[in-house]
């Protein structure tokens, strides 16, 4: 191509232009476009709602976490267990996590974006068969990720939005424990996610996933805010509250352990945030909490085991030099022994720390990660099983948790002690955080799946059904 | 490719009010030679756009003296052309433009000053409103393009008006709100218009970086009506988390504000706006008594001040005006001028403490408002009593008024006057970022709070926490909205009261001292390579484990042998090698080898923030070459950053690290290969 003649704007288009990849999660929402290494957009799938003059009006993006607003409550269209619950709000939200980073608004008519002269004296006039509502995806293949257990209606919607409501041109719908699988380059794997609303182990195998096997339960990282809150009602020497940082005007430095001095904001009952928000807001600091202090036992054995030199493992665990956290209102306190407890029911139901009113009924123990492991295992066939126990891939934001992998090795050890057991968990904490989104990345930037895109065309022909047959 | 020089390199940093923009790089970085007003008035035709306000008069009669349009102004193509007349600046003396005019070509304000008149040899006269900004188009609203064919008209004027040779690099910044697809449309434009052989693309948090000199800072950047906080991370801006756009946060809160509190004492919008950007207005620290309503006030008001105030009551009536109106307009210009100096020094020496001369400066003042004269007998030293304990201080007010044409020529162009007069306020003045009486939608107590907590949201984000402690003690405040005085401190005074640890809460901290994590050519260590991933690789920061083995002053109190220090367990202390943050907050220091940039920290002078609303009027008047923008100090770090980064980018790397496209590269792969290039 010759440098020194501009090219014509025909030239772009087409397959230039780059996928995007969604990612929905329960907690949060990745999209970004296909070939980058991480999303460019990530926004909570938690939306607000609040009433201003009689209007409603919602907020999408981290901005629900900064600025309380009078009445505001929120709400989240996904169900616990992963599935869209909320139709008409899932699209807003998702649509808003593409729309706001990477394609704006919607575009422009090409008449009146400065690109293209007008010949004088004339208005253009309006082309025929151009379609005069722009859709916000018109111009940019979708590939959304979905979870193991995803019923078919709820991919027949899917595919009805992307296609109907975005007009996007081609879609896929994929799995995003396959995704994991791919970002962390392998076409067989047990993907052991490890997020907010659900853990799950899917098996994957040549790319495909092996449905008999994908398991899930619900003991993920909300599971874990909701133990953390159960150890702080039974704290001593006072039960610990969580008073969200909007509802502090200045705290003071207190002495650990001793009660808090902050002063506090108040707001006007027909004013005051739904307690949904406060919720919301409590989990940001239980997150922060779960980051600076919560650690896994790192094993071998159990947390209420004995060692090898016979000393309890609780002993050992008391022993470690303790965390201290301040909380919003200043009050401040050493954990040690604690913050392994809250994360042990992950691996021994029995641990748990019981709380009748938390929202999350007592696991069991066919819920923790290693009998997800084996339940899954049995669930294939025996003779990929060990191929599948050299590559578990380990994603997912909550696994980040100190010590998480180091325990989920000894598990695996012991459980399975003739053969290979590989753990590949990417230490770059991007990698695990959006390892899906990465998968679905690399996938549709390869020249390869060009043939897997589900056109408008056949869509337009075959009607939603079609996601069932082309995207296994 | 030829290397890039210094002087063809083409710098433009658009914001939702200035436009800045300089061709070339001088010996030492300078503020912005040009300042455009971020907006744009509908031409004729439709679609088309005009820098300026232009009227029409219809008017009988022909004339050809007067002033023409500017030639480089190539928007006006529908104004039919007027008649090139290059002496006019002479002609005019009578004028008050005319310094405007020369200022156009030489000075740097001269841009804003919107001084001219146009007009042709027609019957329909176009004449420029100086007075209004009625009509005109911002293509960029908190940071967001709103209005595409208008920001592009701006480019392009802003283009035209520096007029680059071919061979020139152009080097943008990005505000963090444009979408991918914005910049491609930037891209695209700017490759097919201006037919750039190089373009880069730059956010703006990470110019401000390289303003600073730094590659870790939380940049907040408090614009015109939104505010921007971005972590940057060794050179890389944090998207995750990043505080895009937050509304009503920025300098128009403030005036909002001032109005709401004014506004039943006769303050216009544009009053509030000039006295925000006035050295009396003031964020005092919190727990600060208002003047007046404590004993700190040494001052009565005596009857002169109150007098005063009169002109304040009836300030919406028609500014009485100097004697010599119509005839000798120039000369009043220039006590208008003088007037301003005047204060300018008391601006100057404010600081100090002695409160001797307040009765004197008060009844000159009196006397002076009284007169409007313009007095320049300037024999009273100034005040000394800071402007904090002072219950009333007044602040200079600009504004355009437009003349009588005079008898004897009817069809002259109409021209304005810009007259200043003092205003006097009280208390208000510190109240500008209190919360509105109509709290509209929002439940924080006023908007310190609102950036604090985008702050807090921010930073824990970054995914890198061992960066997070340095990240609060490297607070960078920008923008031209963080420039009443004041207000960085107010902000360290809000974090610190909602935020900061209590030394309690850290004393067992086993985290590296921070000191460990400033940036040295290992910083890279701290996100492992993906390749060797697996549970057990160790890839534990050198640094880290170093910290934790030598000088873990924590390790100490604790039994010995705790895990801790144990090497096997040094992985733990890789993920989350950290706790909470912050234990202190802290803002970096400005560079100090940038001469220019230094005096005019924080001069606030009236008329020195650029395009008011009024035009940019009050910036006008014989600034004359030599006196680049007064005033703008580092809160417009952004395009000292940009001239380090195209420094850097088109001189130094000439694209080894693709710093930017090229044009070969763009006509291969299209507009949307810039997400490779921008940074």
């Amino acid at each position: 191509m010759n440098p020194s003649i501009p090219p014509s704007t025909a030239e772009y288009g087409g397959d230039e232009v780059s996928a995007i990849v969604l990612d929905p999660g329960f907690s949060t929402t990745r999209a970004g476009f296909a070939g980058e290494d991480t999303p460019k957009s990530l926004i909570p799938t938690y939306y607000g709602k609040y009433a201003v003059e009689g209007q409603e009006r919602l907020i999408f993006s981290d901005d629900v976490f900064v600025t309380p607003r009078p009445g505001l409550s929120v709400h989240n269209p996904m169900g616990r267990d992963g599935i869209v619950e909320d139709w008409d709000m899932a699209e807003k939200v998702w649509e808003y996590s593409f729309t706001s980073r990477l394609t704006g608004p919607r575009p422009g008519n090409p008449f009146q974006n400065g690109l293209n002269d007008i010949a004088d004296g004339e208005l253009p006039t309006e082309m025929d068969g151009v379609e005069t509502e722009e859709k916000p995806l018109a111009d940019s293949p979708l590939l959304m990720s979905e979870c193991g257990w995803n019923p078919t209606k709820a991919r027949e919607k899917t595919i009805e939005i992307a296609m109907e409501k975005w007009g996007t041109p081609a879609f896929y719908l994929a799995r995003n424990g396959v995704l994991a699988a791919f970002a962390s380059g392998k076409a067989s794997a047990l993907v052991v996610d490890i997020g907010a609303s659900n853990i799950s182990v899917t098996p994957v195998h040549d790319g495909m996933i092996l449905k008999r096997g994908v398991q899930h339960s619900p003991l993920g990282g909300d599971y874990i805010s909701s133990q953390i809150r159960a150890l702080f009602k039974t704290n001593t020497p006072q039960p610990i509250t969580i008073t969200p940082h909007y509802l502090i005007s200045s705290k003071a430095a207190v002495d650990a352990g001793q009660p808090s001095l902050a002063k506090y904001k108040t707001f006007p009952p027909e004013k005051a945030p739904d307690a949904s928000y406060r919720t919301l807001l409590e989990e940001r600091t239980l997150s922060e909490f779960k980051e600076c202090v919560v650690q896994v036992w790192p094993g071998p054995n159990k947390l209420s085991a004995t060692g090898p030199n016979g000393v309890s493992n609780e002993e050992v665990a008391k022993n470690n030099p303790g965390r201290p956290f301040e909380f919003p209102d200043g009050y401040n306190q050493v954990f040690g022994l604690d913050r392994y407890r809250v994360v042990e029911s992950l691996f021994d139901a029995k641990a748990a720390i019981p709380d009748p009113e938390s929202p999350f009924s007592a696991p069991t123990q066919a819920q923790t990660v290693p009998e997800l492991i084996k339940n899954a295992l049995n669930g294939v066939d025996v003779d990929i099983r060990p191929h599948l126990l050299a590559n578990v891939v380990v994603t997912g934001a909550s696994s980040l948790l100190h010590g998480f992998t180091d325990r989920l090795n000894q598990e695996l050890m012991q459980s399975y002690p003739g053969p290979r057991v590989r753990i590949s968990a990417p230490g770059n904490t991007a990698e695990r955080k959006f390892g899906s989104w990465i998968g679905g990345s690399i996938l549709a930037s390869l020249g390869t799946f060009h043939q897997m895109w589900i056109s408008k065309k056949e869509y337009e022909e075959h009607g939603p059904t079609i996601v069932e047959k082309r995207c296994k | 490719m030829p290397p890039f020089k210094d002087e063809h390199i083409l710098i433009i940093a658009p914001g939702s009010q200035v436009t800045l923009a300089q061709l070339g790089l001088p010996e030492s970085f300078t503020p912005a030679r040009f300042r455009f007003p971020t907006r744009m008035f509908p031409a004729e035709k439709k679609g088309e756009f005009e820098p300026y306000k232009i009227r029409e008069r219809r008017q009988g009669g022909n004339s050809s003296n007067g002033t023409d349009a500017p030639k480089e102004d190539v928007e006006m193509k529908d104004v039919e052309p007027s008649a090139p007349e290059g002496t006019g600046n002479n002609e005019a003396a009578p004028k008050p433009e005319s310094g405007d005019q020369e200022g156009k070509k030489e000075s740097t304000e001269g841009q804003e000053a919107d001084g001219e008149t146009k007009k042709e040899t027609q019957e329909i006269f176009y004449e420029e409103d100086v007075t209004s900004d009625e009509g005109a188009i911002s293509p960029i609203e908190n940071g967001h393009i709103v209005d595409w064919p208008c920001f592009f008209a701006l480019l392009t004027h802003v283009y035209n008006t520096l007029s680059p040779p071919f061979h020139t690099p152009i080097l943008l910044i990005s505000q963090p709100a444009w979408s991918a697809r914005d910049r491609e449309a930037i891209t695209q434009f700017v490759f097919e218009k201006f037919k750039t052989p190089a373009f880069c693309l730059m956010d703006s948090a990470l110019a401000i970086c390289y303003g600073y000199g730094t590659s870790t800072a939380t940049v907040v950047d408090v614009g015109k009506g939104k505010v921007d906080v971005t972590a940057v991370t060794d050179f890389l801006v944090n998207e995750h988390g990043r505080g895009i756009a937050l509304q009503g946060c920025g300098g128009d809160y403030m005036t909002e504000r001032l109005q709401e509190l004014l506004g039943p004492k006769g303050f216009s919008r544009e009053m509030c706006e000039q006295l925000k950007r006035s050295n009396i207005t003031e964020i005092l620290p919190a727990g600060t008594p208002l003047p007046g309503t404590a004993a700190t006030a040494r001052q009565n008001p005596n009857p002169a001040a109150s007098a005063s105030t009169g002109g304040q009551d009836g300030s919406n009536d028609t500014v009485p005006r100097g004697p010599g109106k119509g005839t000798q307009t120039g000369l009043e210009n220039t006590n208008g001028e003088e007037e301003d100096e005047g204060v300018l020094d008391v601006a100057a020496i404010v600081s100090g403490n002695t409160s001797e001369f307040l009765a004197n400066r008060e009844k000159e003042k009196a006397e002076k408002s009284s007169s409007k004269k313009g007095s320049t007998d300037q024999s009273g030293k100034p005040i000394r009593l800071p402007n904090s304990k002072k219950e009333k201080a007044s602040f200079q007010y600009a504004e355009y008024a437009r003349l009588e044409p005079e008898k004897d020529t009817p069809n002259a162009p109409a021209r304005y006057i810009r007259q200043t007069r003092e205003i006097e306020v009280g208390v208000e003045r510190f109240l500008s970022i209190t919360p509105k009486q109509q709290t509209g939608e929002r439940l924080t107590s006023d908007i310190l709070e609102d950036i604090a907590t985008q702050i807090h949201h921010t930073i824990l984000a970054v995914p890198d926490a061992s960066k997070r402690s340095e990240l609060w003690d490297s607070l960078v405040v920008v923008g031209n909205g963080s420039k009443i005085k004041g207000f960085t401190h107010a902000l360290l005074n809000t974090i610190t009261q909602k935020y900061v640890l209590s030394p309690s809460a850290t004393i067992f901290t086993s985290e590296l001292p921070s000191n460990f994590s400033t940036p040295m050519p290992t910083g890279g260590t701290n996100t492992p390579a993906p390749g060797q991933s697996g549970p057990f690789n160790s890839t534990v920061n050198p640094l880290l484990v170093a910290a934790t083995h030598s000088s873990n002053p924590a390790a100490g109190n604790m039994a010995p042998g705790t895990p801790s220090m144990d090497p096997s367990m040094a992985s733990h202390y890789r993920s989350t090698g950290h706790s909470q943050t912050p234990t202190s907050v802290k803002t970096l220091k400005p560079p100090e080898y940038f001469p220019e940039w230094k005096e005019h920290g924080n001069s606030n002078a009236p008329g020195t923030s650029g395009s008011a609303g009024l035009g940019g009027g009050p910036n006008a008047g014989p600034g004359g070459p030599g006196a680049p923008s007064g005033g703008h100090g580092m809160e417009e770090a952004v395009f000292l950053g940009a001239q380090v980064a195209s420094k850097v980018v088109f001189v130094i790397d000439q694209g080894l690290s693709k710093g930017f496209m090229t044009r070969v590269e763009y006509n291969e792969n299209g507009p949307s290969a810039i997400h490779e290039y921008s940074m």
